[in-house]
């Protein structure tokens, strides 16, 4: 409402400028005429004298170009010497000026008398001179001006109306479009969208970005629902491998050697139990929490080394071999427990999924100013379209059921690398897999401050 | 002093946490006082002297961040244990910045939080500045950083030594496979594969095989220790 206010004042703003600037302008130039007219008048009385004056009052009255003009020369006691105007309109008492006035009865027999604008003088010689024009054609004209202008603005008035309760009715209907999906998505789940018009107008854009956001939530729906279901399927077996075996004890006669096994066993599955939720709020920690401002510089080849070095047993204990390359100081910036433990899943899967008696090499190198760290073993690898895959919560190969691991080691790992912005390279190292951590290159400055970690691991 | 060495504050809400941490910790020959709020907390950490005070996450009333946080600032200095049942990553660190000395994660193994209680006492009590430490035929020189059993010397990598050495210098107590990841690696997190054991069952080759006795022994589900037999 407050719009149309505006709107209409300021359409009638406008108009009543044009009518007023128009009407004045017209007038401006009829007054103009006038005044050269009175000019040429002056001129001929100045020179030849009063019967030039008369003469040339004869010629205008005569000439059909000065049809609308009005001349009238008087003598001092205003009698008419000259002109087609018969009266000095009484009106006009001044020695000189402007005035407006109708034609004097005498002038016309018309039962309508035009309307006429006049400037006069007084001649040195006492006689009046009289120059005007009949200025009702410019009645007329700005009569006409008004009503167009009248009907302009109904005109704007009825379009404008018109126009804004089309728009309107059109807003109204893509919000209620929303509205109405909003409200079927509250009662009956994601499934739906957000119609478009196909317009590719705000609108629709609108409805895009809406249903890209839908779109991600029941993503992470579906995602959440599978790590309940993965959850729930990787409690219930060792919890229910716990109760029954607790169930046989309880229904058998007590066994001191026996009970103590039973007993060791329970603990080591509760601890897988426990072991498994350890790994899951980590993931989730990690992904929900931006903790870029704890982060430090860490030498990546030191850890790397280190790494290699607390698996370097389990690789012995199944016959394998593992080769560290990381001689090199290399920066990276981040949180050195989590950057540890994703390495350590990393080689630790290496060996687990590597060949038996196997290869595993471990290298850390800078690739174009970023840190690389690099584990490749010679086993059976991962098939190409598994590859996206391996990083889902509790998604394991086929092959691998029977190894020991729950299936979260590749998400940490992943969920670590995105809060280190580094980027993950699978690799077919044939045989074998080559896995990758491409680090972002360091923020220049941190170079020269991390000197101490750098050189302190020479006794290493 | 000598009382205070053995005398330790339990805070935990919860009764049945409490019972058997006051058990096991009577049990081993502590004597504990038990709080059930975090005010009764902190008034009986600054009445009394303890060895340590083990302090619940979440407690009624004032939480145990803010128990450590007052208790510090009224100069109590007792060792504070923090047991808690929220996740790790992030609570650890809030809880050592606000005074803590150690962080356990619940459920926990009740041998792991007596490993942590001891070692907190032990860290209170004067440190003794050795060059050779022994266990039953073991004897390991801290400076030239060697070993030797029953006089034959035996080759360890660096960290191999730091492992042995920790165990040896935690000698008859349990150490977790945490403490040990914290101490030798400077890691703060539960490892989330067993490569610590895979780890130390290699220094336990190097130091075990072929011996009269076994010194390095696995306590399940928690973690290791060095005994000799008596």
């Amino acid at each position: 409402m407050i719009c149309i206010g505006i709107f209409g004042a300021a359409v009638v703003v406008l108009f009543s400028y044009v009518y007023w600037s128009t009407a004045s302008y017209v007038r401006g130039r009829s007054d103009d005429a006038i005044v050269a007219e009175l000019a040429i008048l002056r001129q001929a009385y100045d020179r030849p004298g009063r019967y030039g004056l008369i003469a040339t009052i004869g010629q205008r009255i005569a000439d059909e170009r000065f049809e609308r003009g009005l001349y009238l020369l008087t003598d001092a006691s205003l009698a008419p010497v000259a002109g087609n105007l018969m009266v000095w309109p009484s009106v006009l008492k001044d020695s000189g000026g402007w005035g407006d006035f109708n034609v004097p009865e005498s002038n016309s027999d018309a039962p309508h008398r035009p309307l006429l604008r006049a400037a006069f003088e007084t001649l040195p010689d006492g006689y009046r001179l009289l120059v005007g024009r009949n200025i009702s054609d410019l009645d007329d004209f700005a009569a006409k001006i008004e009503l167009a202008i009248a009907l302009s603005v109904l005109l704007t008035f009825i379009l404008g109306g018109v126009a804004s309760v089309f728009v309107t009715r059109r807003t109204v209907g893509r919000i209620e479009a929303i509205n109405t999906t909003s409200r079927a998505i509250m009662q009956s789940g994601l499934g739906q969208r957000i119609p478009r018009r196909g317009t590719r107008d705000e609108w629709d854009q609108l409805a895009d970005n809406l249903n890209l956001m839908l779109d991600r939530i029941e993503g992470l729906m579906g995602e959440v629902k599978e790590v309940t279901d993965n959850v729930a399927h990787d409690l219930r077996t060792p919890l229910a491998r716990m109760r029954g075996r607790l169930e046989k004890a309880y229904a058998s006669q007590r066994d001191a050697e026996h009970d103590q096994t039973l007993i060791g066993d329970t603990m080591a599955d509760l601890d897988s139990v426990l072991r498994m939720f350890t790994s899951l709020t980590r993931i989730s920690q990690i992904e929900a929490n931006d903790r870029t401002a704890a982060f430090r510089p860490v030498n990546l080849s030191k850890l790397a080394r280190e790494v290699v070095e607390l698996f370097d047993a389990a690789a012995e204990e199944k016959g394998g071999h593992l080769n560290v390359v990381a001689d090199q100081p290399v920066l990276v910036t981040g949180d050195r427990d989590l950057l540890f433990d994703a390495v350590a899943n990393l080689v630790d899967n290496a060996i687990k999924h590597g060949r038996e008696s196997g290869y595993v090499a471990v290298e850390v190198t800078r690739d174009s100013g970023g840190g690389v760290f690099s584990v490749a073993d010679d086993g059976p690898g991962i098939p190409a379209n598994e590859c996206q895959q391996v990083f889902k919560r509790f998604y394991r190969l086929e092959r691998s059921r029977r190894t020991p691991g729950n299936g979260l080691g590749l998400s940490l790992v992943a969920a670590v690398a995105r809060l280190h912005g580094a980027r993950i390279d699978m690799a077919d190292n044939a045989p074998g897999l080559r896995f990758k951590l491409v680090f972002p290159v360091l923020t220049a400055g941190l170079d020269n401050d991390v000197a101490p970690e750098a050189c302190s691991d020479s006794g290493d | 002093m000598a009382e205070g060495r053995r005398r330790v504050l339990v805070i935990e809400d919860d009764p049945e946490t409490a019972e058997q941490l006051v058990e096991t910790l009577s049990t081993n020959g502590y004597h504990v006082d038990l709080a059930v709020n975090g005010n009764e907390g902190v008034s009986r950490a600054r009445a009394a002297e303890y060895a340590v005070m083990t302090i619940d996450r979440m407690l009624p009333g004032i939480d145990g961040i803010a128990v450590i946080r007052r208790l510090r600032e009224s100069g109590v200095v007792t060792p504070a244990l923090i047991v808690s049942a929220l996740g790790e990553v992030d609570d650890r660190v809030r809880g050592l910045r606000a005074g803590g000395d150690d962080y356990l994660v619940k459920p926990f193994a009740f041998a792991e939080l007596l490993a942590r209680v001891e070692a907190l006492a032990r860290r209170s009590a004067t440190v003794v500045k050795e060059t050779v430490l022994r266990v039953g035929d073991l004897t390991l020189d801290l400076v030239s950083r060697t070993v030797s059993r029953g006089g034959r010397d035996i080759d360890l990598l660096p960290r191999e030594f730091q492992v042995l050495e920790y165990l040896v210098r935690n000698e008859g107590h349990v150490v977790p496979r945490a403490m040990l990841l914290q101490h030798v690696w400077d890691l703060h997190f539960d490892p989330t594969t067993n490569i610590i054991d895979v780890y130390v069952g290699r220094v336990r080759r190097k130091i075990d095989s072929q011996q009269a006795y076994p010194l390095i022994h696995t306590v399940r589900g928690v973690g290791f220790c060095v005994r000799a037999p008596s």
